[in-house]
């Protein structure tokens, strides 16, 4: 039988290695939360794992070591993404140069468009701020992408740092992930230490499948509307289409707020009702298949939360990171749920 | 009751390195050194204070271990009194270096453990989980379905032992109340 001391040191044992797996994440997270980019390119860098881990188990069955899996796929996807660059650039430095001589132009026929607006409005309320409002909403839209142009180099330098950090991170994450997981475990107390195994590996689960899918679906949707505009004609495709794959990853507004440019685009432009009834078309195409093939076949499945957690979430979500948060808050929610639930199942589900 | 827990694929392990253990272990035994080398890279060495719980009755079991060094006790609990004596606690068997225990975890989906497991010295234990299986099978199918073929094999002979232990028992219950309905 165990004697009083044993069980003493014990649990003394598991206390102190409790604190020391705690203090470690909680380490991890100050670092990721607080160091310049660190967030940003530590998502991506998941994003990336779990993107290329199907890719990279496949190199491995077929009898490649783990590190030749990862470096053909990083090969692969490098050479992929500089052709794309190569084959787009003259579309996208076409449309920056278009957008850059049409800006004055696209400022004048916004605030004639607030203007009929406005109009409409005192046509029936009277002149509340009519005279105002147009001006001042023309004038900060000017300082608004005024700034967005001052600010370019700041954020062309952290796309820069992302785009090196993140495939950095990605690599050795696929290559040595499994043994920091060791090494962590390691650390966790006997007591939890199943407990802390199954866990993560459900997690790992989920989020391998949602992260998947939920590319695919941005892919999809951003690809649908770029070729849809380009072959109706509309301005900045390239964007739009870019803008509505990004944007699709928020649940239910996502969709919305992607769109947006576009009809204010056409409304600025004063384009024809067919251009507008096209485009609103493309925008259609793109997410009824959106929602009648990849939602049910590969979304749905994943992740199980009521819409009205889903909806308090993103608000959540946005309050504390802005667009980023509105679009990892359903993931970060998912395994906050499933961390719950094994816990209680650990603690409070037991039975003899 | 022994019979039932005692391990009848043991063999004699005293501190050896991991491949030697894992691969005296049956449900490695086919494996070449290179495709043991995966297994190592992914298993659990884990270290128990004599006393200390491995884990307990009606927690989710997600996995096995292999005994490296040291002995494990295996007990019951019930809520009636399981030996004459009125205890509700009774040690089922003592495992020792070479034994393994926990594998029906390898295949069953939220399960939970069907006895405790007690370190009854100090030890080191070789932990085989779930998540580890199914990593082998994704990344060497061929791996995963030895290890799996064998485990199916010894879930098998268990079963089997499970069985002729309730032929046993319910002959015996059977002479017991033939005594007790014969008048003499």
């Amino acid at each position: 039988m165990m004697s009083k001391n044993d069980d003493k040191l014990i649990k003394r044992e598991a206390r102190v290695k409790l604190l020391a797996v705690t203090l470690l994440l909680v380490f991890a997270l100050i670092i990721i939360l607080r160091v310049e980019n660190m967030l940003v390119s530590t998502l991506l860098a998941i994003v990336i794992t779990y993107s290329l881990k199907p890719i990279v188990s496949y190199l491995e069955r077929k009898g490649m070591s783990r590190t030749t899996s990862i470096v053909i796929p990083f090969i692969g996807v490098g050479l992929l993404l500089a052709l794309g660059s190569w084959a787009l650039s003259p579309i996208i430095s076409q449309q920056l140069a278009t957008a850059k001589v049409e800006l004055p132009k696209f400022i004048a026929g916004f605030k004639t468009l607030l203007d009929r607006i406005g109009y409409h409005i005192s046509y029936y309320v009277g002149p509340v701020m009519r005279d105002s409002f147009s001006e001042k909403a023309a004038n900060y839209l000017q300082t608004l992408l005024q700034g967005s142009l001052t600010d370019l180099p700041t954020i062309m330098g952290k796309i820069f740092t992302v785009s090196i950090l993140a495939p950095f991170f990605a690599f050795f994450l696929l290559r040595d992930g499994r043994t920091i997981m060791k090494h962590i475990l390691r650390l966790v107390p006997n007591n939890l230490f199943e407990l802390f195994l199954n866990l993560f590996h459900q997690i790992n689960q989920q989020m391998g499948g949602f992260i998947r899918a939920r590319a695919l679906e941005a892919l999809i949707v951003g690809g649908v509307t770029w070729l849809g505009l380009s072959l109706i004609g509309f301005p900045y495709s390239v964007f739009l289409g870019v803008f509505a794959g990004v944007t699709n990853l928020i649940p239910y507004i996502g969709p919305i707020i992607g769109a947006t440019p576009a009809f204010v685009l056409a409304l600025v432009y004063q384009d024809s009702a067919t251009t507008i009834i096209l485009m609103g078309g493309v925008y259609l195409a793109a997410q009824l298949i959106d929602m009648l093939f990849i939602i049910p076949l590969v979304v749905a499945k994943i992740v199980n939360l009521h819409p009205v957690t889903v909806v308090v979430v993103i608000i959540i979500g946005s309050q504390l990171l802005g667009v980023l948060g509105m679009i990892i808050s359903i993931p970060v929610t998912s395994a906050i749920k499933l961390t719950v639930s094994a816990v209680y199942n650990h603690v409070v589900g037991f039975r003899v | 009751m022994n019979t039932l827990w005692e391990n009848i694929f043991k063999k004699q392990a005293q501190q050896r390195s991991l491949t030697r253990i894992l691969s005296d272990n049956i449900l490695f035994q086919d494996l070449s050194t290179k495709e043991l080398s995966l297994v190592e890279e992914i298993v659990h060495e884990r270290h128990y204070r004599k006393g200390e719980f491995i884990f307990q009755q009606g927690e989710v079991g997600v996995g096995m271990y292999i005994i490296a060094q040291g002995s494990v006790d295996i007990t019951l609990y019930d809520n009636q009194p399981l030996v004459p004596d009125g205890s509700k606690h009774v040690l089922v068997t003592r495992l020792e270096a070479g034994d393994f225990f926990g594998e029906l975890s390898l295949v069953e989906d939220g399960g939970r453990r069907s006895a405790s497991s007690i370190a009854a010295e100090d030890c080191i234990l070789i932990g085989f989980f779930k998540p580890d299986l199914l990593e082998i099978l994704e990344r060497s199918p061929t791996v995963g379905i030895k290890i799996v073929f064998r485990l199916a094999e010894v879930l098998g002979r268990r079963l089997k032992e499970t069985t002729d232990k309730i032929r046993v028992l319910r002959r015996e219950l059977g002479h017991i109340q033939n005594k007790s309905t014969d008048p003499l």
